[in-house]
């Protein structure tokens, strides 16, 4: 409704008619830009009204809603909270289902996985070998995920951050071939059975 | 008279010796048997230098079904349930999946959980003294590599019950390098209700055995001159790393009591530097070896993973 009147303010004529106040359709004010003469629209409006005793009926509940509902939804706080656990079950009905596991944010999960192979290590070897008092640690900050990317340190010398690359490739690294023996050793045992078990009948036979 | 003492003597020792029982042996047998039939729920934590992880540790046996769950509980966690012959890991990061074999493979050394006369040819079994370890009355018994190349393990047993109560992998000169330690245990004669709860639970059937060994082993790609007595290759193979996706030539090896993975990969970009890296009883050595890299990861003294690791060669 107001936006209605506010398109046609430009015209001279109709403001004046909307005013109904033959000064308005002065020059200056002929100049305003159109939401300066919306504003005066809406206060003409309420003096009216006021003067009425009559309410202001500007209903934009309608807009919004219908605003609202074109509106992509970010979080719906109208739906049951129990929905999205049931369909989370659902999911997991489907999958093969651990005893009391529960999958952890995958964030988390990363983070600490990592972390449980974390090596807080040392160089441990003896020093009697003057060489080896050249071997650095493989160092050795935890990896906690939590460290920034390289980018991050825009203060350090690209060369400093080509270093921390390489030192976090080798972090990886490292990461992955412990979790990798702790894997492989999870076999060791069956195939022990099952090598010993083959020995065994090859000596019978 | 001092004729009959050395004669009464003679036979006693005679006799110790026709009992060649070793009673050290015995403990370790009598906790492999109670491991497998006792109802039990137990804490303990392991001890790796300055970290340390929580476990609670259930088992039950049910009828002739026997019922194992192991949690390991900090972080992400890590969950591996037994049913019998069979056990699942779950495992943050990847799907669970599981493995035909009749222990789990967590902190404890799986051997102990089973026959541990096959080590013989290369650990002495020997009895400790007596203490008190989670409020019981236990018993040390230590396993002792014949040779400096591994650790020794400690146990100690409880004399009632003869569960393991403590152990801890021990170097030459008698440090603990990690500690496992109960916190608190409960034998029950009924198995818990939790656990029972698993049989009602569907599991990934488990890969087959011959699955497990790659066909194409990359067995002759690399020559591994030196590893300690009594180790045998297990397997071999190139695959991918899950964590960096990193192709490996991989090999692993056992005593029966530790594993030991080698990785042999391409060379890391920029300086590489060879040293060890520690972890409780876990050591990672990593091996410049000029066109390729080395990686060592076991249970054993960072000097025999040097030595393994400086040892490969490209195969001719």
């Amino acid at each position: 409704m107001t936006k209605a009147h506010l398109n046609k303010l430009d015209n001279e004529a109709l403001s004046a008619l909307l005013d109904g106040e033959q000064h308005l359709t002065d020059a200056i004010i002929a100049e305003q830009d159109v939401t300066t003469f919306g504003r005066y629209a809406l206060i003409g409006d309420a003096m009216r009204a006021q003067k009425n005793n009559n309410d202001i009926h500007i209903d934009i509940s309608d807009r919004v809603a219908l605003a609202l509902e074109s509106e992509p939804v970010y979080a719906d706080f109208n739906k049951p909270k129990t929905q999205p656990q049931a369909i989370t079950e659902t999911v997991q009905d489907n999958k093969v289902v651990a005893f009391n596991w529960r999958k952890p944010v995958a964030q988390l999960a990363i983070a600490a996985s990592v972390a449980m192979f974390a090596i807080m290590g040392v160089n441990t070897l003896p020093q009697n070998d003057p060489q080896q008092n050249e071997i650095p640690l493989l160092q050795t900050t935890p990896l906690t995920g939590m460290a920034s990317p390289v980018s991050y340190s825009s203060a350090a010398p690209a060369l400093e951050n080509a270093e921390l690359g390489l030192r976090e490739l080798q972090q990886q690294r490292i990461g992955a071939l412990v979790l990798e023996h702790q894997r492989q050793a999870r076999v060791a045992n069956s195939l022990e059975t099952a090598q010993t078990n083959t020995k065994a009948s090859e000596e019978k036979n | 008279m001092k004729v009959i003492t050395f004669v009464l003597s003679l036979v006693v020792s005679f006799n110790a010796f026709a009992n060649d029982t070793n009673p050290a042996k015995d403990l370790l047998l009598k906790m492999a048997n109670a491991v497998h039939t006792r109802n039990f729920d137990a804490s303990f934590v392991v001890v790796k230098g300055k970290t340390m992880e929580p476990y609670r540790w259930v088992h039950a046996l049910q009828g002739d079904t026997e019922l194992e769950h192991l949690s390991l509980l900090n972080g992400a966690g890590l969950e591996m349930v037994r049913i019998d012959n069979q056990v699942t890991y779950f495992e943050p990061q990847s799907e669970p999946y599981s493995l035909k074999t009749d222990s789990i493979a967590g902190p404890i050394p799986e051997v102990l959980f089973k026959d541990i006369d096959r080590l013989s040819a290369h650990y002495d079994f020997v009895l400790g003294g007596k203490g008190r370890i989670a409020g019981r009355a236990a018993q040390l018994v230590r396993i002792e590599s014949k040779d400096e190349y591994k650790y020794n393990y400690w146990i100690w047993l409880d004399m009632e019950s003869s569960l393991l109560l403590k152990a801890a992998y021990v170097n030459h000169e008698g440090e603990a390098l990690e500690q496992l330690q109960l916190t608190h245990i409960s034998v029950t004669e009924q198995p818990a209700g939790m656990l029972l709860e698993v049989l009602n639970r569907n599991f990934p059937t488990p890969l087959p055995n011959d699955a497990l060994i790659n066909e194409d082993s990359t067995a002759t790609n690399w020559q591994i001159s030196w590893l300690p007595d009594g180790f045998e290759l297990l397997k071999s193979d190139r695959h991918k790393l899950d964590l960096n996706n990193e192709l490996t030539d991989y090999y692993l090896f056992s005593d029966g009591f530790v594993e030991i993975s080698v990785f042999i990969q391409r060379p890391l970009p920029g300086k590489r530097l060879s040293g060890a890296l520690t972890s409780g009883a876990t050591t990672v050595y990593v091996h410049n070896g000029g066109n390729f890299d080395v990686s060592v990861v076991g249970n054993v003294p960072s000097m025999t993973a040097k030595a393994i690791a400086e040892s490969v060669t490209r195969a001719l």
